[in-house]
């Protein structure tokens, strides 16, 4: 019985602050005016200094930075900013105008640390009316320097994880849900703050998405755009992945001669940065480049054009420049660039396969094909089946291979994606870039910013789910 | 010790976080520190107020250098009114719009920018509006001149017009192409076919597409709204524009080439003609030496008749930030850097690459002798300017076009449903 009291009343928070404001003496009514009164009444001076200090910070910010923007939070802003410049000073003389992307941003902070406050505010409240009971029944109060004894053992827990969440607060998840908010927003090129103001404009960015006329063409070009990314995302990962897996199988193979050469050499190519390989290869298949002149030289220029391949237009091969040669292009290039890493991982793995199941496979007549059905890919995919999915979410999000190797080069033939300057190989997220970075149009790039994320996630719980169905990890045995 | 281990890494996870997004503000710290201290030094000495200013220009070093000189002489100029400290960073006009636009308040106080973006800085509330329009639209040939009116936006003018000749024109090569061939893309293309070389221009470009259109009468202008484009070439006839760009693209001795495609085909010798702009002229004379031309735009062969091609005038501005903590000084460092003394400076120091706009600059003798200058003149009768003309919508719809026609329409696509859809592309609503 007495054990239970020391825990406090248990239940939902507000619940909880609730009973105990109406069931505490006056000091645990006085609580949510002046935070710290609880505690101080029991003795715990330094505790009700915090609380009061707490309480007082809260208040100023609300103050100066919380209930001016949330007040404003609901138009986002009225006056625009209109200056005046002044000869005589030299200076322009502006007036007090609302800058519609701070309100938005102040006010959800204020917001924020609004909740933060009362759910403090609530744990107080009960905390000051378990003290209240502890007292009346003489129980022992504890003392500041036990408080922080406790906070390193017991309660270490808390100690260890409340930076880390305030980091994620701030650095995730406000900015988080300041993306996302814009989306409901007019906030684009012609709203652009501090000069002039945006506000909210509810579903209709979303509603655009599903529009398809001649000069409104997003909905037409996101059912492309996601199209192209998922069967990117599909061709990227699984290329890669076998493309791995089958060369450190040639590699690892007993008749391959000077192993650690052929390893060293395709690390190699992961020493490049990136970026630079990607360039130089886009250069090398530009119109005009390297390759085109050797194929036009060598004649497999005008082969290709006699089997249609090649428009007979043109008098290159269009590798970067046509959507299909690009598409095309593009998952080689990435094949190229991606196989080391996995030629890695795929060794690594198939060094730990024990040599006692090859061993009775033979030994049961199994031939190569059979083993590597049976043995091989099952250990393989138990092991990277984590790595497959993350792979896929990654390639879905693959900025680097598709804005390197087409940026300046690919210009689309479709007049629809052009009119919302999308590209036939744009990936969502390069689509986005272009959007923010070269059209300002902030809005709808929040808007595809929020499909990216449900596409993803979508994706990881439907494979999660699926890797890790219970008694699926051992299966393979 | 475990455990303060563990709290010192959960430290260091939130401090690392912080010293990722706090970097620049540390900096920015460090500077307003140096430079009160100056001002706290100075001001004992003297009574004039301390201004500190910031001037984007082209990366290029010839520019960077004048710069400095410019400023060093704006700094003497005014040394009995104010301490004056600028500092010149490297921006590139072409991308001026980018990075001012990211964040305006943290932007230079002046910077040079091309026309096109001129618009788009009006409609973000970058431009502070010029003082003293009425002499600057003087010196620069007045209101109906095409740098003033490529720097006004709604009657107010914005820019300070620092360099003309940013619009596009031919170069050919005297060895394989004659005067009066140059006159004409049957005479370029006939030339080409000859020589078994190139003639180049780059058709999936806006910039350079319209002036098929624009020859042939058709016309793009900005509404009055100042963002969006309104666009007749989907209007009767402009099919036949557009199957004339077919039929150029067709022939064997045209290739589409991009700017960079273009400089490399002239080295190589491939390309013995081709319309591009003026920052390429120095390239393109050092390839061809003293066979280098350069002439008017070409004209068409539009259902039998010829048809003299327009263009896009280009000029680039200096424009002052409407943010500025110090605007007055600004637009006084804006209109010295643009005044004609400077203006004759900045080509000379450049060679040649800084074309003046200022009417008085521009007919000096140096200038006049320049065959890019004179080709420029000639063609700017059949130009219009780009900042009236189009808005934002504008580019990526005519690069699909030029693109399709540039591959001789691949899919067959009905050229008045092809013009229907660019258009509409073109004048969609901004946003």
């Amino acid at each position: 019985m007495k054990k239970r009291k020391h825990d406090g009343i248990r239940g939902f928070l507000p619940v909880r602050a609730a009973k105990s404001w109406l069931a505490g003496d006056a000091f645990v009514k006085l609580t949510p005016l002046l935070w710290g009164v609880g505690y101080i009444r029991r003795r715990q001076f330094v505790k009700g200094f915090l609380a009061i200090l707490f309480e007082v910070v809260v208040v100023m910010f609300s103050i100066s930075y919380g209930f001016p923007n949330i007040a404003k939070f609901g138009t986002l802003g009225t006056v625009r900013r209109e200056t005046v410049y002044n000869p005589a000073t030299m200076k322009n003389e502006v007036n007090q105008y609302d800058n519609s992307f701070l309100i938005l941003l102040f006010g959800l902070v204020g917001l924020i640390v609004l909740a933060v406050a009362v759910i403090i505010l609530m744990r107080i409240v009960a905390e000051a009316r378990e003290l209240q009971q502890k007292s009346e029944q003489g129980a022992h109060i504890s003392t500041f320097r036990e408080d922080i004894r406790e906070l390193l053992n017991q309660k270490f827990h808390i100690t260890l994880l409340s930076l880390p969440s305030l980091g994620i607060i701030v650095f995730t998840i406000i900015p988080l849900i300041f993306m996302i908010l814009v989306a409901f927003t007019n906030y684009d090129q012609q709203h652009m703050a501090p000069t002039e103001l945006f506000t909210w404009v509810g579903l209709d960015n979303f509603k655009r998405l599903f529009n398809n006329s001649l000069s409104e063409t997003f909905g037409y070009s996101f059912g492309k755009v996601l199209g192209w990314t998922l069967v990117w995302a599909f061709f990227a990962t699984f290329t890669c992945y076998f493309g791995g897996i089958a060369l450190s199988l040639m590699i690892n193979n007993k008749r391959t001669r000077v192993k650690k050469l052929w390893r060293t050499l395709f690390v190699i190519c992961i020493a490049v940065p990136q970026f630079v390989s990607l360039l130089l290869v886009r250069n090398f298949f530009a119109d005009t480049g390297i390759v085109n002149t050797f194929c036009s030289n060598v004649g497999i220029t005008d082969f290709l054009k006699s089997i249609g391949l090649v428009g007979a237009y043109l008098d290159h091969i269009p590798f970067l420049t046509e959507a299909g040669w690009a598409k095309f292009m593009i998952i080689l290039i990435n094949f190229w660039i991606g196989v080391p890493y996995l030629m890695l991982i795929a060794t690594g793995v198939l060094m730990n396969i024990p040599t006692e199941y090859y061993e009775s496979a033979k030994i049961d007549g199994a031939n190569a094909l059979q083993t590597f059905n049976r043995i091989t890919m099952p250990f393989m995919l138990s092991v990277t089946g984590p790595y497959l999915i993350t792979s896929f979410i990654a390639n879905i999000n693959n900025f680097n291979v598709i804005y390197l190797l087409t940026q300046d080069v690919y210009f689309t033939m479709d007049t629809k994606l052009a009119a919302s300057n999308a590209k036939d190989i744009d990936l969502l997220v390069t689509w986005l870039y272009r959007l923010t970075n070269d059209y300002y149009n902030y809005k709808m790039a929040s808007v595809i910013g929020i499909l990216v994320f449900i596409v993803c996630a979508v994706f990881t719980l439907l494979a999660f789910n699926y890797t890790f169905r219970k008694g699926r990890e051992g299966r393979f045995q | 010790m475990k455990k303060l281990a563990a709290i010192l890494m959960a430290l260091m996870l939130v401090l690392s976080l912080c010293a990722c997004s706090g970097g620049t503000t540390d900096t920015t710290t460090t500077e307003s520190t140096t430079e009160t201290e100056t001002t706290e030094a100075t001001t004992e000495t003297t009574e004039i107020p301390d201004i500190s200013l910031t001037l984007w220009g082209s990366e290029l070093t010839d520019f960077q250098d004048a710069f400095r000189v410019m400023c060093d002489n704006f700094i003497e100029a005014y040394a009995d009114e104010a301490n004056i400290t600028i500092e010149i960073g490297a921006q590139s006009e072409a991308t001026a719009k980018d990075t001012v636009l990211t964040d305006i308040s943290a932007a230079a106080d002046v910077f040079y920018y091309a026309d096109d973006q001129n618009v788009e800085l009006v409609a973000a509330g970058a431009l502070q509006p010029v003082e003293s329009a009425d002499a600057i639209t003087e010196a620069n040939g007045g209101s109906d001149a095409g740098a003033i009116q490529a720097a006004t936006v709604n009657g107010t003018l914005y820019g300070y017009p620092a360099m003309g000749g940013n619009g596009y024109f031919l170069y050919y090569d005297k060895a394989y192409v004659t005067d009066e061939q140059a006159g004409s893309w049957a005479g370029l293309l006939e030339a080409a076919n000859a020589a078994g070389k190139e003639v180049t221009m780059q058709l999936n470009n806006g910039w350079y597409l319209h002036g098929f259109f624009k020859g042939a009468g058709y016309a793009c202008s900005l509404a009055d709204d100042a963002a969006t484009t309104t666009c007749d070439w989907n209007t009767a006839g402009g099919t036949d524009v557009a199957q004339a760009i077919l039929d150029i693209a067709a022939d064997p001795g045209f290739i589409n080439l991009d700017d960079a495609a273009f400089v490399t085909g002239v080295q190589e010798g491939t390309v013995i003609a081709g319309i591009n702009g003026s920052w390429n002229a120095g390239a393109v004379q050092e390839a061809w030496g003293d066979d280098y031309a350069c002439a008017k735009l070409p004209t068409y062969t539009l259902n039998g008749e010829e048809v003299q091609m327009g263009s896009f005038d280009g000029y680039k501005l200096v424009g002052v930030n409407a943010y500025s903590e110090n605007v007055g000084w600004a637009m006084r460092l804006a209109e010295w850097l643009t005044n004609e003394d400077n203006q004759i400076y900045l080509y000379e120091a450049t060679s040649g690459s800084a074309v003046p706009s200022n009417v008085n600059a521009a007919a000096s003798e140096s200038v006049q002798a320049n065959p890019v200058v004179a080709a420029l003149a000639t063609q700017s009768q059949y130009a219009s300017a780009q900042s009236l003309s189009v808005g934002g919508n504008y580019w990526t719809p005519t690069e699909t076009l030029g693109n399709i026609l540039a591959n001789g329409n691949p899919d067959g696509t009905d050229l008045q449903q092809l013009l229907d859809e660019t258009v509409a592309g073109v004048t969609a609503a901004v946003g």
